[in-house]
């Protein structure tokens, strides 16, 4: 059992998300950043996809009533066992009785806390994580507050052998204040102007604070469109298309001088225009993006995207080998 | 086959491929849509995770470890290519009432409440739609609205919410609205919307754009699994159903809520076997003959 003494600004329960409902409108969810919650997973020695916490901006205080293993990955937040700091990208045996206090983080917005065995929530269409506008999966739908009571598994047999064991350096993210998102251009692109198309990958954008798990929002230059008549059934604004079903990472302007990347807790679909899609790894960037940062956008090809999901899973193929059991 | 345009094919990002089958929107881009999302989920392709059918348009999310982008992009335009033929299409649907307090006082509320956002802040969102549609007498508006039967073309935003659009072969005949420039921070649940030429009921609480002409009396989802009829999914919308709003007074809406909340409802429905090669051959004929003993 994991005690919630103080439940941080916003903190729920998430795994690799939900599939096969998104045609009935609920959208993935799941870890916001999935690189840094995976190798949370990796330290303690579980599957790459147990349920852990995803806390934000301000982790919270957490009180043991049994012996596990842990590992914080993610923005890096202060932490301390029972007062003493203890650093993030490392596994720690906890006893019972210990008090795990998480507060703020310089950089970066989204921290893990994963525990051997994962969190013991029940499966709701197919996942654990979190959905909060449905109120679906999770803890009861929502986020943690003071008081919480969450059952968490029994750490695995052989666990505690991870205990010490620590992500080098070269794998863990920078949580850089300006972030380079690789996008493929398409959707509704045709909607913008070349010279919008050119204003909007030449510029920075600025991350608002408004930005949340459904999407985050970006303040930058006005851009321009097409002069096209609305297509029939669309409504009657220069940004409105017929509503089609929007991809998670969708670029979309709601206004001539706002943009927004949707996220993995996003509307499912809707009427903006579409300039292009984030690819999903970066979707990790732009959920550790804080407020008043900034990133631009960058072009890339399928085959290109694709070269960099290759990557990315040879990179944690080769952390299983380095932090495996 | 559907007299249409060529699919136009989009890699969103690594994870997604979008086809758009018109720009505009047409119920036989959506007859289309269905054909093809149906024909791919039987395949149960490996790799396949989500396949969502929408208004002229559909979207397959894939995982690119299992299958490669582009040879799935050279599989679905063959399936897009061949397997749209209407005369081969027929869809089991069902035909669903909506009792439906038109221009109730909670939905005026809200547009008071947001009325700064509006175009034109002196004016209902009922008044607004009736006076852009060129109406100056609510109960013809009523009328209009309520006669026409809907399809349900896409299921989405949140969840359980359904745009529905007027089975209608006359363009002129559909009521459209500009939808609010920024959208509202709240929308009462239930509330019916009007954006474009689309409708939606609210199914819960949140934000929105559409204009919001009317209240249902009866829930669309159902997540405490109360009402026999949506024991199912919790869900009431199903893409290919077909809506029909009935005008109710506040006395029978507020009767029909009671029995809602007691558990007793059943929602008045019909089984029909929808012929999309029908609709485009005897347009809205065909829609009346469905419609007859409703």
């Amino acid at each position: 059992m994991l005690e919630v003494k103080e439940a941080g600004l916003w903190t729920t329960v998430q795994d690799m998300g939900r599939v096969g409902q998104y045609h009935l409108g609920v959208p993935p969810s799941g870890a916001a950043d999935k690189y840094s919650y995976m190798i949370g997973n990796l330290l303690v020695g579980n599957p790459i996809e147990f349920a852990a916490l995803e806390m934000t901006l301000l982790g919270g205080t957490f009180f043991f009533q049994q012996q596990t293993l842990i590992a914080l990955t993610g923005a890096p937040m202060d932490a301390y066992l029972n007062e003493r700091p203890i650093p993030f990208w490392q596994a720690f045996t906890v006893k019972e009785g210990d008090l795990l206090k998480i507060t703020s983080c310089a950089k970066g917005v989204k921290s893990y806390l994963c525990i051997s065995g994962g969190i013991d929530v029940p499966e709701v269409l197919g996942s654990k994580s979190t959905y909060e506008l449905s109120r679906i999966g999770g803890f009861y739908g929502r986020k943690l507050v003071t008081g919480d009571m969450l059952n968490i598994h029994e750490p695995l047999p052989g666990a505690f052998k991870q205990a010490g064991k620590s992500v080098p350096l070269e794998f863990v993210p920078a949580f850089s204040n300006f972030q380079e998102l690789r996008l493929i251009v398409g959707l509704s692109s045709y909607l913008v102007s070349d010279s919008g198309v050119k204003t909007f990958l030449s510029s920075e954008w600025t991350v608002s604070p408004e930005s949340n798990r459904l999407a985050y929002r970006y303040k930058g230059p006005r851009l321009s469109f097409t002069e096209h008549h609305p297509p029939f059934g669309a409504g009657s604004s220069f940004s409105n298309v017929v509503d089609f079903a929007y991809p998670i990472g969708s670029v979309m302007f709601t206004n001539e001088e706002e943009l927004i990347v949707l996220h993995n807790d996003a509307t499912t679909g809707g009427g903006f225009v579409t300039i292009g899609t984030v690819i999903s790894q970066d979707m990790d960037l732009v959920a550790q993006s804080r407020p008043f940062s900034t990133c631009h956008f960058v072009t890339v090809t399928i085959d290109q995207a694709i070269q960099i999901r290759t990557e990315r899973r040879k990179k944690i193929e080769h952390l299983v080998q380095l932090l495996g059991r | 086959m559907f007299n249409l345009p060529e699919t136009s094919f989009n890699f969103g990002g690594d994870e997604y491929i979008y086809a758009e089958i018109s720009r505009d929107m047409r119920v036989e881009s959506n007859f289309k849509a269905l054909a093809i999302t149906e024909e791919v989920r039987k395949r149960n392709i490996p790799g396949i995770i989500d396949v969502v059918s929408s208004n002229a348009s559909y979207l397959v999310r894939y995982n690119p470890d299992v299958i490669s982008a582009r040879d799935l992009l050279v599989y679905l335009k063959e399936i897009d290519l061949t397997k749209s033929d209407p005369a081969r299409l027929h869809l089991p649907v069902r035909i669903v009432e909506i009792p439906t307090w038109y221009d109730d006082p909670v939905t005026q509320e809200y547009s008071r409440r947001f009325q700064n956002r509006h175009p034109e802040p002196g004016l209902s969102n009922f008044e607004y739609v009736m006076k852009v549609n060129g109406f100056t007498d609510k109960e013809a508006f009523i009328e209009r609205h309520s006669q026409t039967p809907y399809l349900i073309t896409m299921v989405g935003f949140l969840p359980g919410t359904a745009w529905h659009f007027p089975l209608s072969h006359h363009q002129n005949n559909i009521i459209q609205s500009p939808k609010y420039d920024s959208p509202r921070t709240d929308t009462p649940e239930r509330a019916i919307g009007l954006g474009g030429a689309f409708n939606v009921i609210y199914p819960v609480n949140g934000p929105g754009s559409y204009q919001l002409i009317g209240r249902s009396a009866v829930p669309v989802v159902d997540p405490t699994k109360r009402l026999a009829d949506l024991m199912e999914t919790s869900f009431l919308a199903r893409p290919g159903d077909i809506w029909k709003y009935r005008p109710i007074t506040e006395q029978e809406y507020n009767q029909i809520k009671v029995e809602t909340e007691e558990g007793g409802y059943r929602y008045k429905m019909k089984n029909i076997m929808l012929s999309p090669l029908e609709y485009l051959e005897k347009g809205e004929t065909y829609i009346r003959e469905l419609m007859e003993d409703f």
